[in-house]
């Protein structure tokens, strides 16, 4: 008789191993099934998410904030440290940008008149308050996969689907999903990003492509134009997804391979607004005329309640450049 | 210890993986991998139970925060479950190293394969520094997780061949 056949040395197999075993085999399945789901981007796994994500809310907001803190203090430690090491040179440094934002300011205010008296001189349309909300980034879902970052507004905020999202240096992404009390923003590195943008003085069209690194590609540059290393990169406007105007990082590299340095630090991100801004292709309603005949090629409600909020009113901010208010002046957004 | 304490200890990691550390792009990989390693070393620790389901749902919640398709981190923390979990392998009398050596190879197969299935997902070649510096980086944590686990599970940091082997006693 073998060593190996002997009972003695035979390995007890618990009898609830076949089961597990049985169970494992169903996780991997259903892992692979939600994969492929995810892929195909099935309505229900969107949902389910949302659901998720609106319930562990608090939890993650709760949960964030020794993490900000802990930012916060090395952010300071840093500070106090240079300042160790050459305060003298920090604060004569300190003075020359407070210089030069004095100059700025004195510059765009010169602007800011001119600009007014020349609309007025000719007849232009007055532009509407671009309304946003400012929030907070909960979660930092930087992964494989995406790069993105939950904030702590939803659709009870007023947020809907692709909206804005900035900070104080530039965009830094747009809503793709939106809860109740929290929203996904897919930050501009993304590999699903595209921005439309527009190059240097001349404005020449191109896509700013994300592509999980820190810098984006720039794509699909129109023939014949000519951009140089340090040129802003603001959006287009293209598409009345994204309002036009809104920095967001200057050109890198040499010709041929140009990419995009993004203003806004996308790996360290606290305080975001977003700007309440529907295009307004999607938010047109028939003319008055047509409306009121209520006839079978009116698309325009007859009433809008106060509750609907899928109604554009009068106060839905059409073009994005112009002086921003906070929300509450009116907040009717269309949903997309 | 109670019996929760695995599953509590897992959904702690997964959750400050989501929080926003403002870790740089190239370490996005660390802190899941680090959820991972938690699943496999708790399941090789004698005396404690982590449940593949629970794996896989601790997982699947850290594929929901991270905004990444659903699966992905379920299926890495299942196949270490499983790994980690096997009678034949784990269950006799070893040495932690053999454990870190162990885990060494499943990080790499579970990096190249992560970044297969990434680029799959994906159909193109996702950047594989990111993952290999996690894979790396959980290599060298490993020895602290294990001993923290152990720290949490028996409250002393140390191996002893009664308690930290199965079989071992």
């Amino acid at each position: 008789m073998s060593k190996r056949g002997s009972p003695l040395f035979q390995r007890h197999r618990p009898s609830w191993t076949a089961p597990v075993e049985l169970l494992s085999f169903a996780l991997y399945f259903l892992c692979a099934v939600l994969l492929v789901l995810s892929r195909i981007g099935h309505g229900a796994i969107s949902d389910v998410r949302d659901g998720l994500v609106d319930l562990s809310a608090p939890l993650l907001e709760m949960a964030s904030v020794p993490a900000v803190e802990a930012r916060r203090v090395t952010d300071r430690l840093r500070l106090h440290l240079r300042l160790h090491t050459s305060a003298v040179e920090e604060v004569d440094r300190l003075k020359k940008e407070n210089e030069e934002l004095k100059q700025w300011k004195w510059r765009t205010q010169l602007l800011e008149r001119k600009v007014a008296h020349l609309r007025k001189l000719l007849h232009a349309s007055e532009e509407p308050a671009l309304v946003y909300a400012s929030g907070r980034v909960i979660v930092d879902a930087r992964g494989p996969f995406v790069r993105s970052a939950l904030i702590n507004l939803g659709r009870k905020d007023g947020l809907r689907i692709g909206y804005a999202v900035i900070n104080g240096e530039g965009l830094i992404g747009r809503t793709v999903e939106a809860g109740n009390a929290v929203a996904r923003v897919l930050l501009l590195n993304d590999l699903n990003s595209r921005i439309p943008v527009l190059v240097g003085p001349n404005g020449a069209r191109a896509l700013a492509l994300g592509d999980n690194s820190d810098e984006l590609q720039l794509g699909f540059l129109q023939d014949g134009a000519t951009i140089y290393p340090g040129d802003a990169v603001y959006t287009s406007g293209s598409g009345g997804v994204l309002p036009r105007g809104l920095s967001i990082g200057v050109i890198t590299g040499e010709q041929g391979a140009y990419k995009v340095r993004p203003n806004a630090q996308l790996n360290a991100l606290n305080a975001v607004s977003v700007l309440f801004y529907d295009a307004p292709a999607l938010t047109r309603t028939d003319p008055p005329v047509v409306t009121n005949r209520g006839g079978v090629l009116s698309s325009a409600p007859q009433a809008a309640s106060h509750e609907d909020r899928t109604a554009a009113g009068d106060i839905a901010p059409r073009l994005p450049i112009a002086a921003m208010s906070p929300p509450g002046e009116g907040q009717a957004q269309a949903e997309r | 210890m109670t019996k929760f304490l695995p599953a509590l200890s897992v959904l702690i990691a997964v959750v400050a993986t989501a929080v926003p550390w403002g870790l740089p792009a190239d370490a996005t990989f660390i802190l899941p991998f680090v959820v991972v390693m938690m699943v496999f070393c708790w399941r090789a620790i004698p005396g404690t139970a982590l449940h593949p389901a629970a794996a896989a749902g601790l997982g699947l919640l850290a594929d929901v925060l991270s905004g990444g398709p659903l699966g992905y981190w379920a299926l890495m923390c299942l196949i270490a479950a499983t790994v980690g979990g096997k009678p034949a392998s784990f269950r006799e009398r070893r040495d932690a190293g053999i454990h870190w050596l162990i885990w060494a190879v499943l990080a790499c197969l579970l990096g190249v394969f992560g970044w297969l299935l990434a680029s799959l997902y994906y159909v193109r070649w996702i950047d594989w520094w990111p993952i290999a510096f996690g894979v790396a980086t959980s290599i060298a944590l490993f020895p602290l997780v294990l001993y923290g686990l152990l720290w949490v599970c028996y409250g002393r940091i140390g191996h002893s061949r009664r308690t930290l082997f199965r079989g071992a006693a």
